[in-house]
């Protein structure tokens, strides 16, 4: 079934395995994107097997189909594919940019790589290695350390899950194991593909069919439930840091709920340029930090805003106080000229990314997950321009934008007092 | 299609634009010849620390004013100290051309208020403080002083808490004076505009600077054998960097470097990649050509296990010798199409072209279309290579670390 979006830019075509695959034109380039998200990423690792989609990651790139280790990498560098594969919360993404008439020869690739993995033997121990030396390393940044500790923190399970998971788990996984989870987690239903760049829609679906067709579907694996309300409150990491670093966090609405806008509307004000509020009332008017932000993270079944500052240890209090008033600042409602700026900046964004095959691709795909459809970047905009400035203070002031969570890595606790 | 256009104004300042009439979007950047390598020591910090004060204000926009017309532009914008070059640029919709003009414009020429420099030191501060708890950073900078040693290239971007917090207004003032010369910047414009109308904006914007000599010294550095640990006890993991001589920034060496590098020591698919990465040894290996002005360097970054450190090195320093007896004409091939399908990919965003464009124009003062690069790319060879590998040979190698104790 062929199911024509905007018959000129978009489409979108569902494959009998339940795949589907979701296409943009891009004008004016000489490049395509192509993204892959499987329903794999560390939201399904088994409970006992914390980390092992980052694993899988790493060893579904070790050959795949005809093609071992060094030759799969060896022909796509002589394809000129620029590539990644790494697991997120919800989904394994598998991207891949490159020059458009090179994509007819490297979607095959990438159905090896989702359909027919070589996961050899020798490459396991290394992909798990890799791991473990990625939660090392995240011990020696503090910044990275601090949003792992604040997720955990805040989120309910399975979502305040980090990729790199558990020592203990990835030391007990086997290869075995994971083989058999890689067949249980990588079936087409529920996986997306897209493809965004100078494409025709006819000639990249019929290639996509002959590549991914063939995807036995299988019955998806119990994926975790929702576990525990998660601990939230105030957590202290003690350590020697040169800054204190400082991370909030409240719950907020899901992306495909209808408030998402206002959500994302709120982040702009908050942190959306120079001249949004914490920048210019945290780092300009005080001096107190360089870096200081929000970020609006949704899912489809819920969403938060994370909030991030990093100060030296004598000025730690009081940029956590500042933000605070930022943060309680808001129930006041927004000046029409701080909405005006706002607004502009989230619509020019929305322009650049349309010159981006990569980031239109990315796009439709999470677009199709969240809504069903890619939507194109007209009703964006007609979506952000939608916000008027009585809706959005309607909205804040009933709100709460008070931090469930509060954590800090530093030399020394910070006084916090949740309401 | 494309089409390039170069004026200059009566004070020395280039006006260089690649017109992309197709393009959504407008990328516009100052790049300024000057960065750590042109300070002395007393001011080691300042042109950063300046960079930061360049959106404080004029005499005709406060600080938030400068804030607020980027926001009201929806620009993306940003700005970027080097050891040599200082940029700032904004990327914005084509209507918004001459507003975001007159606005870098009017920063060039920066009020410095004393104020707003006490304000921005602690923020300065700030940034440094934030780099140190970043090892890689913190390794960079101890292998660019060990390698260039007394030469400009290896003086701290940032500069220390100490070099800041004794700098002064007047020695800020002072260094802005003698660096900013219309003939010592470029403006640079690519994606969608009208040349004619960019040329007024530009007279009518920084016309009336006034034109400055400025100069930059150029010495040869010294490079040596020389071996450095550096411990933190805090650290789980070890870190090393090294850096030898490589081609400069204005020699046709260059190209055939690059090829190299990538072949060499790429993220992905390269013979460090194959020798570390892959078999989990290091999660982290890089072997890149940094081409300085009139200087060069070759590159090397890795992380590791404290307990594979020496093995590790090893291997780095054993690829280098590798590649210098047996490095493949296939491989030159492949990392030919990697580096071109990358410069086309990075070439289709107006800010990815201006970003080449202008430090171009800075290091080589000229301008070359992106068929032009590719077919230069085209023509390396395998024999352009090796002479690349006879001439440079990894050799002396400089070899900094990070981590906890050894031995």
């Amino acid at each position: 079934m062929s199911l024509s979006v905007d018959h000129t830019m978009q489409a979108v075509h569902s494959l009998p395995n339940g795949l589907t695959l979701v296409m943009e034109r891009v004008p004016n380039v000489r490049s395509a994107a192509v993204c892959v998200l499987t329903p794999a990423g560390c939201m399904s690792d088994p409970a006992d097997a914390l980390g092992s989609s980052g694993v899988l990651a790493d060893w579904l790139m070790r050959g795949a189909g005809d093609r071992d280790n060094r030759q799969l990498t060896e022909y796509m560098d002589s394809l000129g594919v620029q590539r990644s594969c790494a697991a997120e919360t919800t989904f394994m993404r598998l991207s891949a940019s490159m020059l458009s008439e090179q994509l007819p020869k490297v979607l095959p690739v990438l159905a090896d790589i989702v359909q027919r993995p070589r996961l050899p033997d020798d490459g396991f121990a290394p992909a798990v290695d890799l791991s473990l030396q990625q939660l090392d390393a995240i011990e020696d940044e503090p910044s990275q350390k601090l949003a792992l500790l604040l997720r955990r923190q805040h989120l309910p399970e399975p979502w305040g899950r980090e990729v790199v998971g558990r020592r203990e788990h990835l030391q007990a996984l086997t290869a075995q194991k994971l083989r058999a989870d890689y067949h249980r987690r990588f079936i087409p239903r529920g996986a997306i593909i897209s493809i965004a760049g100078n494409i025709e829609f006819a000639a990249a679906t019929a290639w996509v069919d002959k590549a991914f067709g063939g995807w036995q579907s299988g019955t998806p694996g119990n994926g975790s439930t929702k576990g525990d309300r998660p601990q939230r409150g105030v957590l202290h990491h003690h350590q020697q840091s040169n800054q204190v670093q400082i991370g909030l966090a409240w719950d907020s609405v899901p992306e495909n709920s209808p408030q998402s806008i206002m959500a994302k509307t709120t982040r702009g004000i908050l942190s959306g340029g120079m001249g949004a509020r914490l920048f210019s009332e945290i780092r300009e008017k005080q001096g107190l930090c360089y870096s200081v932000h929000v970020g609006y993270q949704a899912f489809k079944e819920l969403g938060c805003f994370i909030g991030y500052a990093g100060t030296a240890p004598d000025r730690a209090q009081r940029t956590l106080d500042s933000f605070l008033v930022e943060l309680r600042r808001l129930r006041q409602g927004a000046a029409n000229d701080e909405l005006q700026r706002c607004q502009i900046g989230m619509k020019s964004g929305l322009i650049m990314q349309g010159e981006s095959s990569a980031a239109r691709a990315g796009a439709i795909a999470f677009d199709y997950h969240h809504y069903g459809r890619p939507r194109t970047l007209d009703e964006l905009r007609r979506q952000i321009e939608g916000v008027t400035l009585d809706g959005l203070n309607a909205w804040l002031a009933q709100t709460s934008f008070e931090p469930a969570t509060v954590v800090t890595i530093g030399p020394q606790p910070l006084e916090v007092t949740l309401r | 299609m494309v089409e390039f256009k170069h004026a200059q104004l009566g004070n020395g300042l280039d006006v260089i634009a690649e017109i992309n009439s197709a393009a959504q979007s407008t990328a516009i950047g100052f790049m300024v010849k000057t960065g750590s390598r042109d300070e002395t020591p007393e001011v080691a910090g300042v042109s950063h620390f300046l960079e930061h004060m360049m959106f404080k204000g004029t005499a005709r926009r406060s600080s938030a004013d400068v804030n607020r017309e980027f926001d009201a532009m929806g620009a993306r914008n940003n700005a970027f100290t080097s050891s040599e070059v200082t940029c700032y640029w904004a990327h914005v919709l084509p209507e918004f051309l001459p507003q975001s003009l007159d606005l870098l414009a009017d920063m060039m020429r920066p009020s410095l208020r004393q104020e707003d420099f006490d304000m921005e030191k602690k923020v300065i501060l700030e940034e440094i403080a934030l780099y140190l708890d970043k090892p890689a950073h913190v390794l960079y900078e101890a292998v660019m002083a060990d390698y260039f040693g007394p030469h400009a290239l290896g003086k701290s971007v940032l500069g220390t808490h100490e070099s800041i917090s004794a700098l002064s207004q007047p020695q800020m003032r002072q260094y802005f004076d003698a660096r900013y010369g219309p003939g010592n910047m470029v403006l640079a414009v690519t994606g969608k505009m009208d040349f004619a109308e960019l040329m007024d904006l530009a007279e009518k914007a920084c016309g009336h600077w006034k034109h400055l000599d400025v100069q930059r010294r150029y010495e040869q550095p010294v490079a040596a054998p020389r071996r450095r640990h550096i411990t933190d006890p805090k650290l789980k993991r070890h870190y090393i960097a090294m850096m030898c001589p490589g081609p400069s920034a204005q020699d046709e060496n260059r190209y055939g470097a690059q090829v190299l590098a990538d072949v060499i020591g790429d993220h992905d698919g390269s013979r460090m990649y194959w020798a570390l990465v892959d078999p989990g040894l290091a999660d982290e290996v890089d072997f890149s050509f940094y081409p300085h002005d009139h200087a060069g360097s070759f590159f090397v970054y890795a992380s590791c296990d404290p307990a594979r450190r020496e093995q590790v090195e090893a291997i780095l320093l054993n690829e280098l010798k590798k590649a210098a007896a047996d490095v493949a004409d296939h491989e030159i091939q492949r990392s030919k199409t990697k580096i071109a399908t990358g410069s086309v990919l990075g070439g289709e965003l107006p800010l990815g072209r201006m970003r080449s464009m202008i430090a171009r124009w800075i290091y080589n003062n000229e301008y070359k279309t992106l068929e032009e690069d590719l077919t230069r790319l085209q023509a390396i060879d395998h024999a352009e290579v090796c002479g690349v590998l006879r001439q440079y040979n990894f050799e002396p190698m400089t070899i900094t670390s990070l981590g906890p104790p050894v031995g």
